[in-house]
């Protein structure tokens, strides 16, 4: 190509910095904290000691709780979510009733601020005063307690979660569905092949792709849940849905507990990159199989 | 068209798809309609149980918006304006700053030695550890420490090394590898940043500066992503022969390129905005009372006014109606035609 090679230079290196500068310190910063203690209230001079915050932290009950927690939430919700945003997406893709006002209107949820979500979330679940409690009390089960039961809270967490993500999906796979090549499909109407032939022989599988990228995201966005929590339960009852972002909220910004958050955080990446290398590894035969 | 329609099915399964789209419609839609209609009503009606329609099952009153507007209680008003501020020059800065790194990704060919992104690395943490261990403070062993290992890494990538390089495709997932780290660790260690960055008498924290800084950074791996993806969609001979003529490549830039992706730039804009106008984590650790933001304060109304129904309503449509506005401008664009093949 005939490009001046130097201007490149000039066209990344204010992204490169600004990034380099505000997002490798932290990770910098929070790698040399996690193998020291280190504590500012009361402060106390920090001192390496190795691998202890990560040893006591893989030994403490409350952290498997925790990470059992979070991926009960980000699993089952993510999982709804794919089925919903698919079932949604397909029927988007084959023009439905509505569908020019709707592929607008139900991106809503997504691009709302969480936080705002979860007030209006936390009324409408009022165990007395809440439509929710209206519906269920008319089929017979008045003031279910949704917010502070572990379970409810946990299923209402995960419902709250659909509700807000599942539109990412389905415009993802809408997109997806938008690109795939039209005479594939025209060569099974010609050999007859009924809809649902059709879905599990062509679509499904030429948007697997996508659809790994998608619950990826889904999934490592998923495990950093916090904001919903705070406003929901507060993690409540007791520490039962307490998220792994939460917990480290609360030693770190509660109890100022600089090394020991910083390691937790580090086992959180390593949760997420464990979880995510496993996903990629169980489903990339099944990719390259049909490309 | 009849391949891939709704047409192709019978009478019965359509009614079933158009139920079952119609019934999330309303899942979607509901919440949203709730929160409106409580925020005109008062606590006699919220303690009867859950009424849905004003005028039919209550008689709707005001007086919800008229405390938000006279600011009788919370400051929504500064909040607001906090937000806006914040969000719109977030947003435009990191439009700005990605859609450049994104251009340069997808029309030039970068080769950076690993060994160089490796020497940063090593230099920017075993120099912070060293400086502070031969009792060096901690604001300027990490200045000096990442300022040598950039320029260390710079020279280094400019010389011819063995081993592997990294190329264009590397960068990108660098950029996007930044969201995977958890943030509340980014968030923490930022605050402690910016404290001694307070310390040495530049004060970051519960500023301006501090926070928007901040979310251009974190903005940046989404407007990368999003935007490689419209340029990969443009055909470069227009540039191509531009560049043949001799025009300045800012020129081009600026004059050619940018107007042929308006629509995917008004769009990343948008979402960049909405990223920033929603985030609570960052404004939780990075603000006070001075620059605080919409989404704290709406948290706040939970311990503050939990049982005032009306005024969590009115506190969480504040942050949702320009968000609203937001998806509305985004649907005009989608159906404008010019953003098919951009989320791929």
């Amino acid at each position: 190509m005939l490009r001046d090679e130097r201007v490149k230079h000039a066209f990344i290196w204010p992204a490169l910095l600004v990034v380099l500068l505000v997002t490798m310190f932290p990770l910098v910063y929070s790698l040399v904290a996690s193998f020291m203690k280190y504590r500012l209230i009361p402060p106390t001079p920090p001192r390496f000691v190795g691998l202890e915050n990560y040893a006591s932290l893989l030994g403490l009950e409350r952290f498997w709780t925790v990470i059992g927690t979070t991926s009960l939430i980000s699993f089952i919700a993510v999982a709804v979510q794919y089925v919903i945003g698919f079932a949604l997406a397909l029927a988007l893709h084959a023009k439905v009733f509505g569908h020019r006002q709707l592929r607008v209107w139900l991106l809503a949820p997504m691009l709302m601020a969480p936080v705002a979500v979860a007030l209006m979330m936390r009324m409408i679940f009022h165990p007395a005063l809440g439509p929710v409690n209206h519906i269920f009390s008319s089929i017979g089960y008045p003031n279910l307690p949704f917010l502070t039961d572990a379970s409810y809270a946990k299923g209402v967490l995960i419902a709250v979660e659909v509700w807000m993500w599942t539109p990412f999906v389905t415009l993802l796979l809408l997109a997806g569905l938008q690109s795939l090549p039209q005479d594939v499909y025209e060569a099974a109407e010609l050999e007859n092949a009924t809809p649902w032939r059709r879905f599990w022989d062509i679509t499904f599988p030429m948007l697997l792709p996508i659809s790994v990228a998608v619950v990826l995201i889904r999934l490592i966005e998923s495990l950093k849940i916090i904001d919903t929590v705070i406003v929901l339960t507060g993690g409540g009852p007791g520490v039962a849905t307490e998220t792994l972002t939460l917990f480290a909220y609360q030693e770190g910004f509660r109890k100022f507990n600089l090394g020991y958050t910083s390691a937790l955080s580090f086992l959180f990446l390593i949760v997420v990159i464990i979880f995510g290398l496993i996903y990629l590894a169980v489903l990339k035969p099944r990719i390259e199989k049909y490309r | 068209m009849n391949i891939g329609s709704v047409k192709q099915f019978g009478p019965t399964a359509r009614g079933l798809v158009l139920g079952g789209v119609m019934g999330w419609a309303f899942l979607t839609l509901f919440p949203f309609y709730w929160t409106f209609v409580t925020s005109f009503k008062n606590l006699r009606i919220i303690v009867k149980g859950p009424t849905y329609f004003p005028f039919i099952d209550f008689q709707p009153s005001a007086h919800g918006w008229v405390e938000l507007f006279t600011g009788v209680r919370g400051e929504m008003f500064k909040n607001l304006a906090n937000s806006t501020m914040v969000g719109v020059s977030a947003a435009l800065v990191a439009t700005l700053f990605g859609t450049m790194a994104a251009y340069a990704l997808t029309r030039y060919r970068f080769r950076v030695p690993l060994a160089a992104g490796l020497a940063f690395a090593v230099i920017a943490i075993g120099g912070y550890v060293g400086l502070t261990e031969l009792g060096m403070k901690r604001f300027e062993a990490i200045s000096l420490a990442f300022a040598v290992g950039l320029a260390v890494s710079v020279v280094l990538g400019n010389i011819k090394l063995p081993g592997p390089l990294l190329g264009n495709e590397d960068i990108v997932f660098w950029f996007i590898s930044q969201r995977m780290f958890p943030p509340i660790v980014s968030a923490f260690a930022l605050f402690l940043l910016y404290s001694e960055f307070g310390k040495a008498g530049f004060k970051m924290t519960d500023t301006y500066l501090g926070l928007t800084l901040c979310y251009i950074a974190f903005s940046l791996p989404i407007v990368v992503w999003l935007m490689r993806d419209f340029f990969e969609a443009l055909p470069p001979e227009i540039e191509e022969a531009a560049i043949v003529d001799d025009v300045p490549v800012w020129r081009i830039f600026v004059q050619i390129v940018l107007p042929m992706v308006m629509p995917g730039l008004a769009a990343t804009f948008m979402i960049t905005l909405a990223f920033v106008w929603n985030e609570y984590l960052f404004a939780l650790f990075l603000t006070n009372t001075t620059w605080q933001t919409l989404p704290i304060l709406v948290a706040s109304q939970i311990s503050q006014r939990g049982d005032e129904w009306w005024a969590l309503s009115t506190a969480a449509l504040t942050a949702i109606v320009p968000m609203m506005l937001v998806v509305w401008l985004l649907g005009k664009l989608m159906r404008s035609g010019l953003m098919l093949g951009s989320i791929k």
